[in-house]
């Protein structure tokens, strides 16, 4: 599968999708026009490379400013993926979840989704800047 | 008689405290330039980060709000698109609490049904009971499960826009008509 490089726009964050080493990373803000437009690919062409998968090594970063609660609903789609890909063929997936360290609210949307996960390790990594 | 009348409408609002005011039909794209004058305004003002972060969040929620359900709405088909705009009034301003102290609040109102009015006041109310753990367990129930009957994002942005509302949230109602009523949400970041 092809990677994935989108810039970020004020509304979209920038994707940078590397399946070969699977490396996965969405930074900045996401308030999409219409959420399922800017995700929806991105989503199919995640759960099509994570099902071939085996025993694999995935890291999956948020680097995230602020999302709206329609990017919320897609986000906690991405994390329940994850999990079940980690939950899978002895892959391992590690989420990353940085956020700016004065930055409590993100903190705790980071805990809200990372809580949930089984399968998958998660880690809160503030960021000083 | 044209420049006092307008003279007028700016001073009752800059009374009111508010810094921004549009009344009309509400689109993503005027989302996206008034949410970025918003953004430098508060930069400007020397707002702290989190503050703008949070006033930005409750203005997102609140025009997307309009956009998607306001009822004051105009539609054209025209080949296989459907052009709708939906109209709603939007204000964004602060109060002076104490002399070093502001707060920001984002308003928004606009036409509803009568019949959602009984359901709106009754997910409000029950919002605006919860703590902020209820409002965490609600919001990620909701996220988790089917999205609610009618909603046209994720369901819970009512809920993001009291978690966000530091300060609180008021609403109300007044019937304008058989057919509309008009709704209005203040949120206090």
């Amino acid at each position: 599968m092809d990677n994935i490089r989108i810039e970020a726009t004020e509304r979209t964050p920038e994707v940078d999708f590397s399946f070969e080493d699977n490396i996965f990373s969405l930074r900045g803000e996401a308030y999409p026009e219409d959420v399922n437009e800017f995700f929806g690919p991105l989503i199919d062409q995640l759960e099509e490379h994570f099902a071939s998968l085996d025993s694999a090594e995935v890291s999956f970063n948020f680097e995230l400013i602020y999302f709206n609660s329609s990017t919320a609903k897609i986000l906690m789609m991405l994390f329940e993926l994850l999990d079940s890909t980690a939950g899978e063929k002895n892959n391992q997936v590690t989420v990353n979840w940085l956020y700016d360290a004065d930055d409590d609210n993100m903190e705790e949307l980071g805990e809200e989704y990372g809580e949930d996960l089984e399968n998958a390790k998660f880690n809160l990594v503030p960021q000083d800047n | 008689m044209k420049a006092e009348k307008m003279l007028r409408l700016r001073d009752d609002l800059q009374e009111d405290g508010i810094l921004f005011c549009y009344s009309g039909y509400m689109t993503e794209g005027v989302l996206s330039s008034i949410g970025k004058a918003i953004k430098d305004k508060l930069a400007i003002e020397e707002a702290d980060k989190l503050v703008i972060r949070s006033v930005f969040g409750l203005f997102v929620e609140q025009v997307q709000n309009v956009i998607r359900y306001s009822e004051e709405v105009e539609s054209k088909k025209s080949d296989e698109k459907v052009l709708e705009l939906r109209y709603g009034v939007l204000t964004v301003g602060r109060k002076m609490i104490q002399e070093n102290e502001k707060r920001f609040f984002v308003a928004v109102g606009n036409m509803v049904k009568p019949v959602d009015v009984e359901r709106l006041n009754r997910n409000l109310t029950e919002i605006q009971q919860l703590d902020a753990g209820g409002l965490k367990a609600l919001y990620k129930k909701i996220l988790k499960g089917e999205t609610p009957e009618g909603s046209k994002g994720a369901g819970v942005g009512f809920i993001d826009i009291a978690r966000k509302s530091k300060n609180g949230f008021d609403f109300d109602f007044i019937a304008v008509n058989n057919d509309r009523t008009f709704f209005t949400l203040t949120a206090y970041a």
